[in-house]
């Protein structure tokens, strides 16, 4: 869902272009990621499937503990800093490309890791996985919705 | 971003070291410190951080530069004969009190007591200096003396590892303004230097930390969970306070909080109690109230050094025409006239820990670093604020920011340790509210301070006129809920939005902030529906402003007012 806000710029403005390249690249990390990546721009349906715990690579129940290592383990692979210095090309779309991931790592952590959103997240998810909630990047409206939930979890 | 530029200007605004894909990965970065008071050097030697010496053997250096009829000379270099000759009317210090700031700022109306020449016009533009060189006023800026200066550590840094140095980490106080950093960018910048990072001292201090703690679970197989510690960091001019969440080499910092609040202010404040009338005294900037002003601070000064080890101390200085002080400053009088600054510094800590939503009790450790670490009473506020008996013991204050920002500078060049030292990694956070003037004057922010970086951020605003075709997007950083106060980084307008009744059209305004610190502001107008924008979006690097940025910010007012407002889109699923 923080992807979206990538889309909604990728679809607005050619000078944002960058967004838009960076989001199809293929993650390094895991298939949740490349899953997240792709989904968001515009096959949606499957938007809802890539849960904030897969983005983690972690279980459901997973405690705060594992939480907290699983952003880190994925921090020190995922944050540009790391990630240019482990690619001699350092090209700087790999940067941004390292910035989206690391962003939605950090995000999914930030939710996971407050137990109040995580509840609410929770909550979310068991609506967002019914059939008839599709997000959808090809009307205005979803983007709407998406920017909505990712604004209200922002958590600082 | 998109292609390596085939060019390179050597730059307005762009001198951040954001575009440093093509140096190459052998390339030495060092660390600099360069304090309000101090200044020091440290480079990874391969297997360690190393503080470097100057030729006189010193790993502090006092930072100034002294004016001459020939060439200016600076601390690095220079060797003082007595503290006196810094107080001439020659030699400008306290630059980083000085860069950045307007005329109508009170820290520059502070530093006119200073012996040199600081003028000011109140009026929103850069203050006047200038030093005393053969009895003339010669003028400089803060930007140029800090240049010189670094081009005297640059050199002494070559000197010493025999190649040359380009790429530097810089530590900075958490309450520099975006235009404050790009000041001292550009100062790198005429220095022949490029910054890998800007990094706030405290965030220096907290790698160095991680890398202590990773040492310690490799020797002693310990835990390795998450410590929380607070990092309390005052020098002379500035004092910064962070706290960060450190495992595994990684260190989190979770909240910052600084004020421009130091040694500095103590200093003065001493001085204002020893001689009540100083300011009017001394007003006139001849050359004998230099000297008088000079005489007066070196008695201070050293008064205050004293009183961190012994209990009272006394003070004599004849300032001739009769002013002579002649005074027993003892530490609870020393504590009573500074009473203010110390309040403030409590009132620092329980901010950074409220937002960092650590409770004291869950603190490991408590860091105190800076020139003012030897204090007493800054210690007694860090035990008792943060309720516990000892401090952590494992740094030397004087030293800390420098090694942390030398071990960025390995970090960041991509450099690997064998035996994983350098296994680390910092993720910062905003230490200020970025955001837009909307809903009438007020500020709107949309990148909440203590965010982690990299981040982006997005609001919808909309027109409160009907067929508004225009909107003048004006961006703000700081921590105030009235837009005039906080510091402008730039404005651009918005056209060509549908004319359409007041309330339809969706204004975008996007920032996003990467890993280096470089602020982009996106915007744009979508109608509802469209699913392609009226005209093409704005991109811009921010800050965009220039010197005289106290006067845009009237002018904008003034010249506008209200005919290109927007107003912020309320949430509609609020939780």
């Amino acid at each position: 869902m923080a992807s979206s806000i990538g889309s909604t710029f990728a679809g607005a403005a050619p000078s944002c272009a960058r967004f838009k390249h960076h989001l199809h690249q293929p993650s390094r990390i895991s298939a949740a990621h490349a899953a997240a990546g792709r989904t968001s721009t515009s096959t949606s349906h499957i938007a809802p499937q890539t849960s904030l715990y897969e983005v983690l690579g972690i279980p459901m129940g997973a405690t705060c503990q594992e939480i907290k290592v699983a952003y880190r383990r994925l921090a020190r692979v995922l944050h540009p800093d790391v990630a240019s210095s482990h690619n001699t090309t350092r090209g700087s779309q790999d940067t941004s490309a390292a910035a989206d991931e690391f962003m939605r790592v950090h995000k999914a952590y930030t939710t996971l890791s407050d137990p109040e959103k995580r509840a609410d997240y929770d909550r979310t998810l068991f609506r967002l996985r019914r059939p008839a909630y599709v997000l959808s990047a090809t009307n205005r409206g979803s983007g709407y919705y998406a920017r909505r939930t990712w604004e209200t979890d922002q958590c600082w | 971003m998109a292609a390596e530029p085939a060019y390179t200007v050597a730059s307005d605004s762009e001198t951040t070291g954001e575009e440093k894909s093509s140096s190459p990965l052998s390339e030495i970065s060092i660390g600099i410190d360069i304090g309000t008071s101090q200044c020091s050097i440290a480079v990874w030697n391969g297997s360690q951080v190393e503080v470097l010496k100057n030729t006189r053997n010193q790993k502090l250096m006092r930072s100034y530069v002294t004016f001459k009829s020939d060439f200016p000379s600076g601390g690095v270099s220079n060797q003082l004969a007595h503290e006196y000759d810094m107080l001439t009317g020659a030699t400008i210090f306290n630059m980083k009190r000085l860069i950045g700031r307007l005329d109508t700022d009170s820290v520059v109306h502070a530093s006119k007591n200073l012996p040199f020449l600081v003028q000011t016009l109140n009026i929103g533009v850069r203050p006047f200096i200038a030093a005393l060189v053969n009895n003339m006023w010669r003028s400089t800026t803060p930007e140029e003396v800090l240049a010189i200066f670094l081009i005297e550590l640059r050199a002494m840094a070559e000197v010493q590892l025999k190649r040359p140095v380009r790429n530097v980490v810089l530590t900075i106080p958490v309450s520099f303004s975006r235009f404050q950093l790009s000041r001292i960018e550009r100062a790198c910048a005429m220095a022949g230097l490029h910054v890998l990072r800007l990094m706030p001292e405290p965030t220096a201090v907290a790698l160095l930390y991680a890398q202590q703690q990773q040492q310690a679970v490799h020797e002693n197989m310990g835990s390795g969970s998450e410590k929380n510690a607070l990092i309390f960091n005052m020098g002379a001019g500035y004092c910064d306070v962070a706290v960060t969440a450190t495992a595994g080499g990684v260190s989190q910092i979770k909240a910052l909080a600084g004020f421009t609040l130091g040694g500095e202010d103590m200093l003065q404040n001493i001085m204002h109690h020893l001689l009540p009338e100083m300011d009017n005294l001394f007003s006139s900037h001849g050359i004998e109230e230099i000297r008088k002003i000079g005489l007066l601070r070196v008695a201070t000064q050293d008064a205050i050094h004293k009183l961190s080890f012994q209990p009272s101390v006394q003070i004599n200085v004849d300032l001739g025409n009769g002013i002579q002080i002649c005074k027993v400053l003892d530490r609870n009088e020393f504590e009573a006239v500074n009473q203010k600054v110390f309040e403030k510094c409590a009132s620092l800590i329980g901010q950074c820990l409220r937002e960092a939503k650590v409770e004291v009790e869950d603190v490991n450790d408590v860091i105190l670093v800076g020139g003012c670490s030897y204090i007493p009473k800054i210690k007694s506020i860090l035990t008792s604020v943060c309720k516990r008996g000892e401090l952590y013991a494992e740094m030397n204050p004087l030293e800390a920011a420098v090694c942390g920002a030398a071990l960025e500078g390995a970090v960041a060049s991509g450099i690997n340790d064998p035996f994983g030292s350098l296994d680390l990694l910092t993720i910062q956070a905003t230490p200020l509210n970025i955001g837009i003037r909307a809903d009438g004057n007020s500020f709107v922010p949309i990148v909440q301070r203590n965010t982690t970086m990299p981040a982006r951020r997005e609001l919808i605003f909309t027109t409160v006129h009907d067929n508004q075709t225009e909107a003048l997007i004006i961006v703000y950083e700081g921590d105030e809920t009235v837009e005039e106060t906080n510091h402008l980084l730039g404005y651009f307008k918005i056209t060509g939005i549908p004319p359409a009744p007041k309330g339809i059209p969706e204004i975008n305004v996007c920032m996003d902030i990467d890993a280096s610190n470089v602020l982009r502001v996106f915007a744009g107008v979508i109608m509802p529906g469209a699913q392609h924008p009226a005209a093409p979006f704005m991109e811009v690097r921010m800050p965009t402003v220039d010197d005289g940025h106290g006067w845009c910010a009237e002018a904008l007012h003034r010249t506008y007012g209200s005919t290109l407002d927007l107003i912020t889109v309320q949430k509609k699923v609020q939780k």
